[in-house]
């Protein structure tokens, strides 16, 4: 048998190594984006160096980085936020209510998942330039919301099936009416879910690459389409990739922190027995 | 008419049906306790009265108006869960509030009321906790609470008390029967402990796979049940039922036979007798009506188990000669050798008679 003193070490080396893997290309990332160019090309690689700001001072004054921040904050913003505004109360009928076609109805929203967005990005063009939603935040919004929608109705769908249904039961007998049910019991308890749901429909509309290069041009450039523009010409300015990549993981990484408080479980812990 | 009236009800879930044909009332102020083993449809009665299960057939009328098809929220009923059905995210404040809340009370009042309420069940240092910060005893004060402060029309309990331990569900027990006491409120009381039923009720309804049993009042239910059924329910430990045959039917009276009896037993019926003589019958004999030794008219040869000390009484298993077992309950602290020969007396006008169908004669 292995002592506990060893065996906590052994958990601690592990957490350690799975800490270091997971984290050394962030670091990587953030550290280059203080180096200047000589020092990020330097072989063996620079680990003690001069650190610089000129990166960041250069994307700043670049409006097009700036710009392209804004466009995709209000892009991710906006797809989340009605994702969650649509998709708890689709939740809450699908979890809690019997009513024709509800089974062919959660089909649908899993097979809206199943197509390669390549696919769609033709039609989805063509239909976008004719309706002269082309380079707008609108066309984005919409299209991120048909892939985000699905994945909040799931995932508040199964949180709120594990409520337990005495509780809608006494709320009713209390004089709640429906919405105050979903109100009051259902969205507070099914926190977690929202709360999960909500990461995932903003960090796929944050990094979303494919439509956001097919539907916008100057105007509604977001974050990612903004970073591979950098990607062109002989030498390729490392130190600006890299500040514009800190600064585009920035947001999600703040909005995560932030949401993941909510994610905690045992919410429902107390209600029954 | 009375306060609570439930018609006719019939209950479908899919091909089974689930309660068939009951017909129940309730005064105002009335304490009713549905008893029935697992399954017979006590919750399933209780949803249909608080609104949270549709009625297949049937009425319901509540302070004399019909609300078989009224929104649980406006029949003014209170229910209490079994699993208590508290707010996990609300302190114990909000949980009794919640309703008030609902219906917009003015903050004061609302202040006023879960105070009264928080005084009456001694939980008035517990508001500002959450339930899962609370014992199982505290939850239930709880959820008493949150019914009680509406001064709804009708409170439902379903089984309140199956997830306390037994002291704690003694306990709570006296707390509701006070309760009833002092709000002088109509309950409806589900349990399928037969103890709750017979100290808790003003009337029991004793119900069986979906269908009354019987109903009446404890001592009803205790002295004239009308069935085995209710027989083997009310009381505890069970009544013991012995394998009888009719020996001479004779106006109002049945002679019976059995081989554990000294002499044929002559027993008063309720009803014109049905039976014929040499027809099976059953004897019904209470255990606390069973004594040891001479007492009693009647007398019955046992052959001796063994013996339960409760330390107030004891409880001794016997055999008759073609082994059936009888439980006696005796005062005191008694001890029974295995294969003890024992004769036991009774009281004739204590002992039931039911006939081959199990109805009372
Ligand atoms: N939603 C439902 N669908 C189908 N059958 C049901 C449903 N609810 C209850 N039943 C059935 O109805 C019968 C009565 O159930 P009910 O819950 O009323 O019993 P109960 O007397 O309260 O039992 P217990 O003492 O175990 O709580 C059971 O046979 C049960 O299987
Ligand atoms: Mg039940």
């Amino acid at each position: 048998m292995v002592s506990r003193p060893a065996a906590r070490f052994a958990h601690l080396a592990g957490l350690v190594l799975v800490f270091a893997f997971a984290m050394f290309p962030f670091y990587w990332m953030v550290s280059s984006s203080f180096k200047d160019q000589a020092d990020l090309l330097a072989s063996p690689p620079m680990w003690l160096f001069e650190p610089t700001i000129k990166h960041y001072a250069e994307i700043w004054a670049d409006q097009k980085v700036t710009a392209a921040i804004v466009n995709s904050l209000i892009v991710a913003v906006s797809t989340t936020a009605l994702a969650v505004l649509l998709g708890t109360p689709a939740a809450y009928a699908l979890a809690r209510f019997e009513f024709r076609g509800k089974s062919d109805l959660w089909f649908w929203f899993i097979s809206n998942r199943m197509i390669s967005p390549i696919v769609l990005a033709l039609p989805v063009y063509l239909l976008a330039q004719s309706l002269g939603l082309l380079d707008t935040h609108l066309v984005l919004i919409l299209i991120y919301l048909t892939f985000n929608l699905p994945i909040v109705v799931w995932i508040c769908t199964d949180q709120f099936r594990s409520i337990p249904p005495e509780l809608e039961q006494a709320a009713r007998l209390e004089g709640a009416k429906q919405f105050d049910v979903f109100w009051r019991i259902y969205l507070p308890l099914g926190l977690p879910g929202v709360a999960v749901s909500a990461i995932f429909s903003f960090i796929f509309s944050w990094n979303e690459l494919l439509y956001a290069l097919v539907l916008t041009r100057r105007n509604v450039q977001t974050a990612p389409v903004a970073a591979t523009s950098f990607m062109s010409g002989y030498e390729l300015p490392w130190g600006k990739i890299m500040a514009t990549g800190t600064v585009i993981v920035l947001p999600v990484t703040i909005f995560a922190l932030i949401v993941s408080r909510h994610m905690i479980r045992g919410l429902t812990m107390g209600a029954t027995k | 008419m009375s306060f609570l009236k439930l018609e006719k009800i019939v209950k479908r879930f899919g091909d089974a049906t689930v309660i068939d044909h009951v017909d129940i009332t309730a005064e105002r102020g009335e304490f009713v306790v549905f008893v029935g083993p697992s399954g017979c449809g006590k919750s399933t009665l209780l949803r249909m009265v608080a609104g949270l299960e549709e009625v297949s057939e049937g009425d319901i009328y509540l302070d004399g108006a019909n609300v078989t098809d009224t929104e649980p929220a406006s029949r003014q009923v209170s229910m209490v869960f079994q699993s208590y059905a508290l707010f996990p995210h609300m302190s114990v404040h909000d949980n009794i509030s919640f309703g008030l809340r609902m219906a917009k009370t003015p903050r004061e009042e609302i202040d006023r009321r879960v105070a009264e309420a928080a005084r009456i069940l001694q939980i008035e240092n517990l508001l500002q906790r959450k339930p899962r910060q609370l014992s199982g005893g505290q939850r239930q004060r709880v959820a008493i609470g949150r019914a009680i402060v509406r001064n709804p029309k009708l409170f439902l309990f379903d089984e309140p008390l199956s997830n306390l331990d037994a002291e704690l569900r003694s306990q709570m027990r006296v707390e509701i029967a006070r309760l009833h006491r002092d709000l002088g409120v109509t309950m409806v009381y589900v349990t399928h402990d037969q103890v709750e039923a017979m100290t808790l009720a003003d009337r029991i309804v004793v119900l069986r796979a979906g269908k009354v049993e019987q109903i009446g009042s404890p001592a009803d239910l205790y002295e004239r049940p009308d069935n085995i059924f209710v027989a083997g329910f009310i009381g505890s430990p069970k009544m013991n039922f012995l394998k009888a045959s009719v020996a001479a039917v004779n106006g109002g009276a049945v002679t019976v036979r059995h081989p554990a009896l000294a002499d044929d037993l002559t027993l008063p019926t309720r009803h014109a007798p049905t039976v014929q003589p040499g027809e099976d019958v059953v004897l019904g004999l209470r255990p606390e009506h069973l004594s040891v030794g001479d007492g009693g008219a009647a007398r019955l040869a046992l052959r001796g188990e063994f013996a339960e000390s409760l330390g107030a009484t004891s409880q001794l298993y016997a055999q008759t000669g073609n082994g059936e077992t009888l439980i006696l309950q005796v005062p005191g602290r008694r001890s029974l050798a295995a294969g003890e020969d024992i004769r036991a007396g009774f009281d004739p006008a204590q002992a039931y008679l039911f006939d081959g169908a199990g109805r009372a004669i």
